[in-house]
Formats: C-alpha cells, sequence, structure tokens
C-alpha cells in the first residue's frame, strides 16, 4: 500500500445519498471485476469501482483480433464477455462485502426485459453494491445498448423502467456516437437517473497499409485513450450546461491535470479507463497527486473544481 | 507480479534485425518461475503509445532479465535506441511456463522468427539440467541467425532461402528428428503458420506439444481480455471463465497443442 501523502483537501464527492470517498473511479470494462490485479493496486483507495459490463447470459466475447493501439489510444471490441449475472451474484458480490471501495456494477442488455432481468436478480439478493451504471452506449454488440444510447425515447423508458426496481444510485453511461448528447442526457435526468456518466468509447477503425486487413474483427470498435479526451470534455461540459444531475466524467484521463480538466468541465467524479491497462495501480498515483494539486492550489476541496473552467463567452 | 524500474544493462543487434537486450531486474528476477514466462515493458512514459509491449523473457542470470526482440515498430524501434544505463518500466514476471520437459520425454525444441527468447530460455534450462534435447531454429535466411548449424551438438538451423543449415522450413527437420527419438515433445515458438505446422504435425502423430503463442495484449493481467486464442476442447482454466476463448495472458502464453486452434 502506497504512503498517503496528503490529508488536507477533502476529496469527498456526493452522489445522490451516497458519499464517496474520492472522485477517482475506475471505467466498467478496464478494470474487470476487481479482483484481477491485487499486487498492483489497493483497490480500496478507489473513489469506486465500475464492474465490468454483466449480461443476463454468459458471453463468450468476439473472435480475435480484439485490440489494436492507435495514435494516443487503442480500440477494443470485446463484445462484452462477461461471466452473466448468475455468476456474478455467486462469485463476486461475496468478495465485495470485504472491499471497503464501493462498488457499482455495470448492466448491459439487448432490450429493456434484459435490462430489468439482470436488475432485479441484484436487487433481489443482500449486496453491498451501492449502485448501477446502464451500459445503453457499447459499440460493440450487434444488437447491443447502442438502440437505446442514440434514442431519447427508449433511453426515457429504460430509465424509468429500472428507477422503479431499485433505490441504489442509477447512473446512465451515454455514447458519444450520436447526434445529441445533450437530449440523451436529458431523457435519463426527467425519467429518473441519479447521474450520467460520458463518455463510452467512441466508434473507430483501423486497417494495416501493408496487409489491407482491418485490426479488429468486428471491423469497427471502441476508441479510447487520450486520443478522446477533447471529445470527453466537450460531452461533459455540454451536459453540465443543461443537466442538473451528477456528471461522471470519463475519456482518455492518465493523470491528474486530466482529472482537473474534467471535473472543470463538470464533472462530479472520474473514471480511469485505458490507463489501468498500463498500470493498474495508476488511480492511486493520480489520486495522491490530485491531492497535492488541491493543496497547491489552495483548494479546500476537490468539489471546488467542479464546474470551474473559464470560458471566453 | 510487480513493476520495476530496470536499468538497460546491454542492447545489440545479434542478427538482421534481431536484438538483445539485457536488463538489471533483480525483482522480476527473483519471483521469476521458469521459460515462457514474459514481461510487459513500456518503454516510453509518454502517451502516444499508451500500451506495454509484451516481451518472453530469454534468459534470468542473478539478477539480469534478457529478451529478444525485432523493430517491427515506432516502439520496438525506440527501444533499439536505448543506451545502456537507460531505464524502462517492467511489469512481470507473467504468465505460465513451459512444462514437462525434464519428466523422461525427449524434448525437440522448435524457434523460429521474434520465437527464439522462450525457446532459447527453455535450450538453457534443459542444459542446466542435463537433460538431452534437439533444438530446430528457423529463419529467412542466413543473416537472421546469430547461432551455428551444429548438427553434432543438435542444434540444427533451418532457412527458407537454404543459405545456412537446412533448407526449407522448421518442418523438414522436424519431421526426420521427431521420427529418430523415442518420446519425443515438441516446444515451439514462433509465427503463426510455423506453430499451425508444428500443431498439425504434434496431433497427426499423436506427439505431445507445447506451443507459446503471441497474441495482440493489452494489459498483461486480465484486465482488458483483448489477448484471446481459441480453445479447443472447452475445458474452463483456472482463470478464464470463457469455454471458447482463454486469455493468452493469465492462461498462457504455454498452450498444450490439442488445447488450442488458430481460428
Amino acid at each position: 500500500m502506497k504512503q498517503r501523502i496528503s490529508i488536507l483537501a477533502d476529496l469527498r464527492i456526493k452522489i445522490g445519498n451516497e458519499t464517496f470517498d474520492n472522485p477517482i473511479w475506475v471505467a466498467s470494462g478496464t478494470f474487470g471485476y476487481g479482483t484481477e490485479a491485487p499486487d498492483l493496486v489497493d483497490v480500496n483507495r478507489l473513489g469506486a469501482i465500475v464492474t465490468k459490463s454483466i449480461t443476463r447470459q454468459p458471453r463468450e466475447g468476439n473472435p480475435p483480433p480484439r485490440i489494436v493501439e492507435t495514435p494516443s489510444g487503442m480500440i477494443n471490441s470485446i463484445g462484452l464477455a462477461n461471466i452473466g449475472v448468475e455468476r456474478y451474484i455467486r462469485e463476486m458480490l461475496p468478495i465485495y462485502e470485504n472491499l471497503s471501495t464501493k462498488i457499482i456494477m455495470n448492466i448491459a442488455g439487448t432490450d429493456i426485459q434484459e435490462y430489468v432481468e439482470i436488475m432485479k436478480m441484484v436487487e433481489s439478493v443482500s449486496s453491498v453494491i451501492v449502485g448501477y451504471e446502464i451500459n445503453i452506449s457499447c459499440p460493440n454488440v450487434k444488437k447491443g445498448g447502442m438502440e437505446f444510447g442514440v434514442d431519447c425515447d427508449m433511453t426515457a423508458k429504460l430509465t424509468a423502467k429500472l428507477r422503479n426496481i431499485t433505490e441504489r444510485l442509477l447512473i446512465m453511461k451515454l455514447s458519444p456516437n450520436v447526434s445529441d448528447i445533450v437530449s440523451i442526457g436529458m431523457s435519463a435526468q426527467e425519467s429518473g437517473a441519479d447521474a450520467v456518466s460520458a463518455i463510452n468509447t467512441v466508434v473507430g477503425m483501423s486497417i494495416n497499409a501493408n496487409t489491407g486487413e482491418s485490426n479488429i474483427h468486428t471491423t469497427y470498435g471502441g476508441l479510447s485513450g487520450p486520443a478522446i479526451k477533447p471529445v470527453g470534455l466537450a460531452m461533459v461540459h455540454k451536459l453540465y450546461q443543461d443537466l442538473s444531475i451528477p456528471i461522471i466524467g470519463i475519456g482518455g484521463i492518465v493523470n491528474r491535470e486530466d482529472v482537473v480538466e474534467f471535473m472543470m468541465a463538470g464533472s462530479v467524479a472520474v473514471q480511469i479507463g485505458t490507463a489501468n491497462f498500463r498500470n493498474p495501480g495508476i488511480s492511486e498515483d493520480i489520486l495522491d497527486t490530485l491531492e497535492i494539486f488541491l493543496e497547491e492550489t489552495h483548494r479546500a476541496a476537490a468539489t471546488e473544481l467542479i464546474g470551474a473552467v473559464k470560458t471566453h463567452s | 507480479m510487480i513493476i520495476e524500474r530496470a536499468y538497460i544493462k546491454s542492447n545489440r543487434e545479434v542478427a538482421n534485425n534481431i536484438w538483445e537486450m539485457h536488463f538489471e531486474a533483480p525483482q522480476i528476477a527473483s519471483e521469476y518461475s521458469g521459460s515462457g514466462q514474459f514481461i510487459n515493458i513500456l518503454v516510453m512514459n509518454a502517451w502516444n503509445h499508451p500500451l506495454r509491449r509484451p516481451m518472453s523473457i530469454a534468459s534470468v542470470v542473478k539478477g539480469n532479465i534478457s529478451i529478444i526482440y525485432k523493430i517491427f515498430g515506432e516502439v520496438t524501434q525506440l527501444l533499439s535506441e536505448k543506451k545502456v544505463g537507460d531505464e524502462a518500466e517492467l511489469m512481470g514476471p507473467l504468465g505460465n511456463t513451459f512444462s514437462n520437459w525434464k519428466n523422461g520425454t525427449y524434448p525437440i525444441l522448435v524457434g523460429g522468427g521474434v520465437g527464439l527468447a522462450p525457446i532459447l530460455n527453455l535450450k538453457n534450462e534443459c542444459d542446466t539440467h542435463h537433460v538431452k534435447y534437439d533444438i530446430i531454429i528457423g529463419a529467412r535466411s542466413g543473416d537472421e541467425h546469430f547461432m551455428d548449424h551444429e548438427p553434432e551438438k543438435n542444434i540444427i538451423l533451418s532457412t527458407d532461402d537454404g543459405t545456412i543449415g537446412v533448407k526449407g522450413t522448421v518442418m523438414v527437420p522436424l519431421e526426420k528428428m521427431a521420427k529418430e527419438n523415442e518420446n519425443p515433445y515438441l516446444f515451439a515458438c514462433g509465427p503463426e503458420p510455423m506453430l499451425e505446422a508444428v500443431r498439425n504435425f504434434a496431433l497427426s502423430n499423436h506427439i505431445p506439444a507445447q506451443l507459446a503463442v503471441e497474441s495482440y495484449m493489452g494489459c498483461g493481467v486480465g484486465l482488458c481480455q483483448g489477448c484471446v486464442i481459441h480453445r479447443q476442447n472447452g475445458e474452463i482454466g483456472r482463470h478464464s471463465y470463457h469455454e471458447k476463448y482463454s486469455l493468452v495472458c493469465l492462461d498462457g502464453p504455454i498452450y498444450e497443442a490439442k488445447d488450442i486452434h488458430f481460428g
């Protein structure tokens, strides 16, 4: 465990009725089920772990090649490979009892019924998870959540249905692959979401010029990493203008400056994604250095950063 | 498994576009458990190349680890430009090891292209344990070889163009040697077409074989789920919960030939 450098600034943030120790979370699909890299990270220091998307049935995922590095980023098309909700309940939920960090379960489905069924199954058992992040924006499954994520009415209907099932946090994860992310976010808000997280990956493609082959089996995949940070910042800032519920910022965050920028754009918390692949312990480093930043800039609380960007208009 | 900043102790081109690098990495060396394991190298701190590069361990001597690599793109180009005394950040040791090579069978080691590292590592382990073996190293041309063709010492080189050793692929000497020896056990690492040929030969002749496979890897520790290979028999491993695919970083990189296929 790394030594905590400073405890001066208040890092706590609040979403709904939940208070998180800090705004540094890890993003779904980049941190497995939170149990994979115990040697390299003390997960209890994280603000929250958003676990890998869970579907009703186990999914094998897409054939290889599933990932490729691209300039300042990577494209993935894992295809929601996961153990399915039954094994998640049986094998993962008990593990989370022993963690002090907060667990947010990410759910994916192909129709409203699947999301509903998964959430009902989890709600029917006792668990310590504090909320759900709803994946309505995965670009890598044929009948995936994307049809929800690009449609206001479907987003509203799904959000409302899930709101009826749980009192835990309900976070809708938004896609950047839409013409107007704000209208989707508004639909989620009006239907009872506690927060939105943005952004999921940007649809991308990579080709090998020498072989002429696509570098991803499914041709298109999700672009992530620093390459999409400006896209994420813009979308968070747009959402922040119009939404009153908290926004959790995601998109190529690799250091404390990125965190600060996402919070200044309007994020209450952030999720570290692709950077975990380079270093599963990077969130701890970012947390340590964020504390120093707050101290150096004479901020008493991380929340002072939220929406603090000075725009020119 | 740890992340360690390691000094580069040597970095040189040992054959045409084949490079060897030594690191001083005592912590990773102390956790190392055998040939087949790999390290995940961060060559540059900047984020224009976000991912580490997995490299098979070619040797571990005291606190030093070596790799063998080819210049393949910008990152390996930068690796080749590293000087003695420079640092690189290594994650490791990762993955499983070759097994059963000292259990009374006759190991035939087969390496080609970038797949030399784990095979040379296994060769050294066989030497250390006084296990007799044959080794076959394949390349396109003689200038890619840095070992000598020494059939009397059971070291066979092959080249596609016949400039050194046996003309043709590694399969030419392999098929002969596998039949000449009792209880052969094949251990192979190299380009996918080579591994596929070794696999097909092993399966059709009922010869056991272990393959060290390559896969495009995102993290090396099971987080990204990117590095899958097709599983053959549907047995669910300790780490991977999938029947159809296996994660090379956790379940591999060494597989019994019968357990996987190349899609």
